[in-house]
């Protein structure tokens, strides 16, 4: 137990997290393949558990397909955003758009490896320019940010994890924190003033104050329930992802990151 | 414990965790998917009591803990106790059938499970206690119910030394 206690110390410290960090780092490199192999052998048998003999080639078809839906999404929400922003005021500021960025397209290979965690592992690390606190992108929007970069995979913790926090825009330039709460719940919005201008569907983006995790104009996820509560100092506001959550077999990693 | 014991857990720890992270991560109930590893502490802590219970339980865990992106060391710290708690309960209980090692497996992994998510909770890792804990619970429990027998039979087969092993273990018939 101490040496247990001990060992959550020196992955709790800044001064000493690397340690963990690289000894995941190399476990991820050795455990992947194995985990690839196994994935052949096993990846059968939980998608006929799952309900269907052929499942997993039409599984993959479509999932290809969403990507591709998802990507077109992505691109005509970001074209609207930037229309938009490119007429309000970002029209005198050279901001660095997601159009205007490079990416690099992964593979997931787990989904959700805790029951705890919402995340996902992708088959691409440090070796093809990811890393950490880098933006994932797919299916109509943002799905996360690298937090642990590996030399040939990654961990991405989606935007429904509870430790999830995204600065975001909407409406008439006004600004909110969006959180996760867990893979299974809408995620919420913080700090937007009682009776804030707002309608069901309005999507909110990531914006662009100094300091920010994300770049510009990513679509986070769009308004489903608000409502202003009696004597509260803000609204209430539910979400749901802009990014389809159930298709995560391609992800785009945006090489970006965040200015200091 | 031997060399030969060591290796022999060593494959089986890879073993279930390689199942874990492939077929595992395929089967979602409700929204929560099996948690194996947990298994690995009860079926040691059955076959060798408290001692090699809390070790192989947290040999497993930090396994776990290598690729899970969860705090470093809560799963060993988990499997430690869970493992040792185990061997320390049956130690009272020797000479029970083999279908024991059933409802021991499916309420140590629910405290597992529940005691991972209290101390994570406490480590900074508030969303643990907001997940929906119910459903996860029912589902490591019953199936780490299910394959209890089949990781006792696995962990019989790494930790053989005789004196490890309590009298009811070595038995046959309707003994595990």
């Amino acid at each position: 137990m101490l040496l247990s206690l001990t060992i959550i110390s020196i992955d709790e410290s800044s001064h000493t997290h690397y340690v963990t960090a690289g000894l995941r780092s190399v476990a991820s490199g050795l455990f992947t393949p194995l985990r690839s192999g196994a994935n052949d052998v096993f990846r059968p048998i939980g998608d006929f558990i799952a309900g269907a003999l052929d499942y997993g080639a039409l599984q993959k078809e479509n999932q290809k397909l969403q990507a591709t839906i998802g990507a077109m999404k992505l691109q005509s929400s970001e074209a609207a955003f930037q229309a938009r922003q490119l007429r309000e005021i970002t029209a005198l500021q050279h901001l660095p758009f997601l159009g205007s960025l490079t990416t690099v397209t992964a593979q997931t290979t787990a989904i959700d490896m805790s029951n705890f965690s919402a995340s996902i592992v992708i088959d691409k690390g440090r070796n093809e320019g990811v890393a950490y606190g880098m933006p994932v992108v797919a299916s109509g929007g943002l799905l996360g940010r690298v937090t642990q970069a590996n030399h040939n995979s990654a961990v991405v913790q989606l935007l429904t994890d509870g430790q999830s926090k995204i600065g975001v825009t909407f409406g008439k330039q006004y600004i909110a924190m969006v959180n996760g709460q867990g893979s299974s719940n809408p995620l919420t919005a913080d700090f937007v003033a009682p009776r804030t201008p707002m309608r069901r569907g309005e999507v909110m983006f990531t914006n662009s104050l100094a300091g920010a995790e994300y770049p510009p104009g990513i679509p986070v996820g769009f308004v489903t329930r608000f409502r202003s509560p009696q004597g509260s100092s803000q609204m209430s506001i539910s979400l749901e992802p802009m990014a389809n959550l159930n298709t995560l077999a391609y992800v785009d990693v945006v090489q970006w990151e965040p200015t200091p | 414990m031997t060399f030969g014991s060591l290796v022999r857990s060593t494959l089986v720890v890879i073993l279930v965790l390689v199942i874990q992270s492939t077929l595992g991560l395929d089967l979602h109930f409700w929204g929560a998917h099996p948690e194996l590893i947990w298994l690995l502490p009860v079926a040691s802590g059955l076959v060798a009591g408290p001692a090699r219970g809390a070790f192989i339980g947290f040999g497993a865990g930090l396994a776990a803990d290598l690729l899970l992106p969860t705090p470093f060391g809560l799963s060993a710290l988990i499997g430690s106790i869970l493992g040792f708690s185990t061997g320390f309960i049956m130690a009272r209980t020797e000479g029970s059938p083999w279908w024991v090692s059933m409802p021991i497996a499916a309420a140590g992994s629910a405290g597992a499970v529940m005691l991972y998510a209290v101390i994570g909770a406490v480590l900074g890792q508030e969303q643990f206690i907001d997940v929906s804990l119910v459903p996860i619970v029912v589902v490591v429990a019953v199936v780490n119910a299910l394959f209890a027998p089949v990781a006792v039979r696995l962990m019989t087969w790494a930790l053989p030394s005789p004196e490890l092993r309590r009298p009811a273990l070595s038995t046959g018939g309707n003994r595990w």
